[in-house]
């Protein structure tokens, strides 16, 4: 009996030691769709056999919810290693209050220029330290189904008239030209976002974004003249302020809508029986005389400065900058990887890259661009538009006292 | 055995300590916050005096998540309340029939809010949810709405959804306060020629008293501190119209970082409950001083 007794003790001291063993590295994720959440969850098990002595726990948490949960976990006493985030004004917020733990180790001996794309280098930074791991970026266009073009005889348009009279065609057929998901915001942002980009530039687009540029700038009021013949024509879905993007993202999949302004992220949703079906064109040119230019949010890792394992989460960031992760995880979602030496995963992905290289600049998303409370601010206001046009002069009225109190005068 | 004068004051010790800390300190504290800029991350901040409060007073989002809290508040005290009752006069007999009620009607109080939220967003959606698919189908659907997305609809809406499991709250209490009502007093007031209503008002109604203090009390705490219902069905909107103060206190604090701002809206939610409270029950005390009991 006393035996057995010390047998067992001796075995949960054994087995307690092995665990002791291991040093943990707490990541938490936004990665709550189901598609990156596996990828994510197997680049950590790669990252396990790479390095035994670390056990990675994942805490992964609904992406919406994520980002008000951050803010509590940032200014605490001890937070987790790792956190996903993005890069940017959203990245650069933190690191401007000394939040962020500096990653120059990371990339010793010059090597962020060895490993990512030299455009990146300023969303990466503040100051004069690194603060983010980019992972992975995706290019936004607009994805249509192309059965649906097929049976219209449509074809992608490449200029805005073009696109208008596709919405047309499509709206007499029956369809919802355009479909768009706007309960959580920012959907209507990537339309206020490529219409400011096709109509006035990328630079004056950023320096709306520093809060440099009223609101009531004529030239911004032009941008939603743009976006107005699309509204008052009703090429949206109807009550798209029901929908989250998601449950828009439906309407294209099950053949109401034919064509969706988002992410590459939407194949992360689209049914497997449908993934073929759908293919994605360049935001209509408006203006010839103004470049081409394109959203691209970064998605990455940062450190949170009261991280308790720092070590153990430099070597984890590490590995996911190196080349071998990259790859499998932008294999497995048809997404680019950050990390130049990773040739795109698919022919999508390519077209996508392509689409990119070819353009003559890059902006991330209005919600990573500016100010968060002028975000949130701007996005209601733009879902206001899309409801509402006739509101106009009073969207911009209040979009400014907004601006000029956040930004100062 | 009498009792030695610090017995009471030892049994509260320990939970008077717990109150304290959990929930006077953070309500001082978060007074205290009302009056900084803090963003709710830096690890400084200033005092603002009541430059928060100054914003809130011209703020127009503001003004609309205040009025639709007085919609939420007449929603609860003038429709929950009396329903409620209704529903307990109605099954406050023994059967089989009436428990079956009882237990369905009680049914959504056993569902977490997010869950009964999650639940009527679905049934709400515009095209393809259960009410307007059989708004149709019943050959009614001219009043198939976007019920969530019209923004002078939305928070009838929402307010609905809510009463769905307030009814029955009120419901329950009232049958609750019924088990006191003496059936000898109804008896005989029948026996002299009361008549149902009569019954009900003159006798039955007065003797509920307590449970109608407590009941209309719940319902201004509840309608004001409404939130999860309205967090996850629309998050406030479409752009802001269904706000209420304690979703429009949390996208302040939460999501534009401006802790200052959001623990402004908690004390002016905290004022506009705590006066309302204090109104309602000293007139109920004075009505009782003055009706001798």
């Amino acid at each position: 009996m006393f035996r057995k007794g010390m047998l067992v003790i001796g075995a949960i001291l054994f087995l307690g030691l092995l665990g002791a063993a291991k040093e943990q590295i707490v990541v938490n994720s936004y990665m709550s769709d189901p598609a990156p959440r596996e990828a994510f969850a197997q680049l950590v098990t790669m990252f396990e056999e790479q390095f035994p002595n670390y056990d990675v726990v994942v805490n992964t948490f609904p992406h919406e919810d994520f980002k008000t949960l951050l803010r509590t976990w940032l200014p605490a006493p001890e937070g987790p290693d790792v956190l996903t985030w993005f890069a940017g004004e959203r990245m650069q917020y933190f690191a401007a209050q000394g939040l962020l733990e500096p990653l120059d180790d990371v990339f010793a001996d010059g090597g962020f220029s060895a490993l990512f794309p030299e455009a990146f280098r300023t969303v990466c930074t503040y100051g004069d330290h690194f603060y983010f791991v980019p992972q992975s970026w995706y290019w936004w266009g607009v994805w249509y189904r192309k059965s649906i073009f097929e049976e219209l005889g449509l074809t992608p348009p490449i200029t805005w008239a073009q696109f208008l009279d596709t919405c047309e065609r499509l709206k007499d057929a029956g369809y919802a030209p355009i479909t768009i998901g706007t309960k959580y915001l920012w959907t209507a942002a990537g339309w206020f976002d490529y219409l400011d980009l096709r109509v006035n530039g990328l630079d004056f687009h950023m320096d709306l974004m520093a809060g440099k540029v009223p609101y009531t700038d004529p030239r911004v009021r032009k941008v939603f003249e743009y976006w107005r013949q699309l509204v008052d024509k009703g090429y949206f879905l109807d009550n798209h302020s029901a929908y989250s993007w998601q449950e828009g993202a439906s309407f294209l999949f099950n053949k109401e809508a034919a064509m969706y302004l988002m992410g590459q992220f939407i194949m992360d949703v689209a049914p497997a029986e449908v993934k073929d079906d759908i293919g994605f064109f360049r935001f209509p040119i408006i203006d010839g005389t103004v470049g081409v230019y394109e959203e691209t949010p970064l998605d990455g890792f940062m450190m949170p400065a009261n991280a308790k394992n720092k070590e153990g989460a430099k070597v984890f960031l590490r590995f996911i900058a190196g080349q071998e992760s990259q790859q499998f995880f932008a294999e497995y979602l048809g997404r680019l990887a950050a990390n130049r030496h990773v040739p795109p995963p698919d022919p999508m992905a390519r077209e996508g890259l392509d689409m990119i290289l070819a353009s003559d600049g890059v902006a991330q998303f209005y919600d990573r661009d500016t100010n968060p409370e002028m975000a949130t601010e701007g996005m209601e206001r733009f879902v206001e538009f899309m409801m509402f046009p006739d509101r106009l002069d009073s969207i911009l009225e209040e979009l400014e006292a907004t601006r000029a109190r956040i930004f100062g005068q | 055995m009498r009792t030695k004068w610090w017995v009471p004051y030892a049994f509260l010790a320990l939970p008077l300590l717990a109150y304290s800390v959990w929930v006077i300190k953070p309500i001082v504290e978060t007074f205290i916050i009302s009056f900084t800029n803090w963003d709710g991350i830096s690890k400084t901040f200033e005092f603002t005096g009541w430059e928060n409060f100054k914003f809130l007073f011209q703020d127009h989002a503001f003004h609309i998540a205040l009025l639709n809290n007085v919609k939420w508040l007449l929603g609860f005290t003038a429709v929950a309340v009396p329903i409620g009752l209704a529903l307990a006069m109605l099954f406050n007999r023994q059967g089989v029939l009436a428990n079956v009620c009882k237990s369905l009607i009680y049914l959504p109080m056993t569902l977490a809010f997010v869950v009964r939220a999650q639940m009527w967003s679905w049934i709400l959606e515009p095209r393809h949810g259960v009410l307007n698919t059989f708004l149709s189908a019943i050959g009614l659907g001219a009043l198939a709405r976007p019920w969530l997305a019209d923004p002078t609809l939305v928070t009838y809406a929402l307010i609905a959804v809510a009463l769905w499991g307030q009814i029955a709250y009120a419901m329950v209490l009232f049958l609750a306060g019924m088990k006191h009502v003496p059936l000898e007093l109804v008896e005989a007031a029948s026996v002299d020629g009361a008549t149902a209503w009569q019954r009900f008002w003159y006798v039955i109604l007065p003797m509920l008293r307590p449970a109608m203090v407590i009941a209309i009390t719940i319902s201004i705490i509840d309608s004001l501190r409404a939130f999860d219902i309205v967090y996850v069905m629309t998050r406030g909107g479409p752009f802001g119209s269904s706000n209420v103060l304690a979703n429009y206190m949390y996208i302040q604090a939460f999501h534009n970082y401006r802790m200052g701002r959001g623990a402004a809206i908690a004390v002016i939610q905290f004022v506009i409950t705590f006066s309302m409270i204090s109104f309602y029950l000293r007139w109920v005390m004075r009505e009782e001083r003055g009706r001798g009991s």
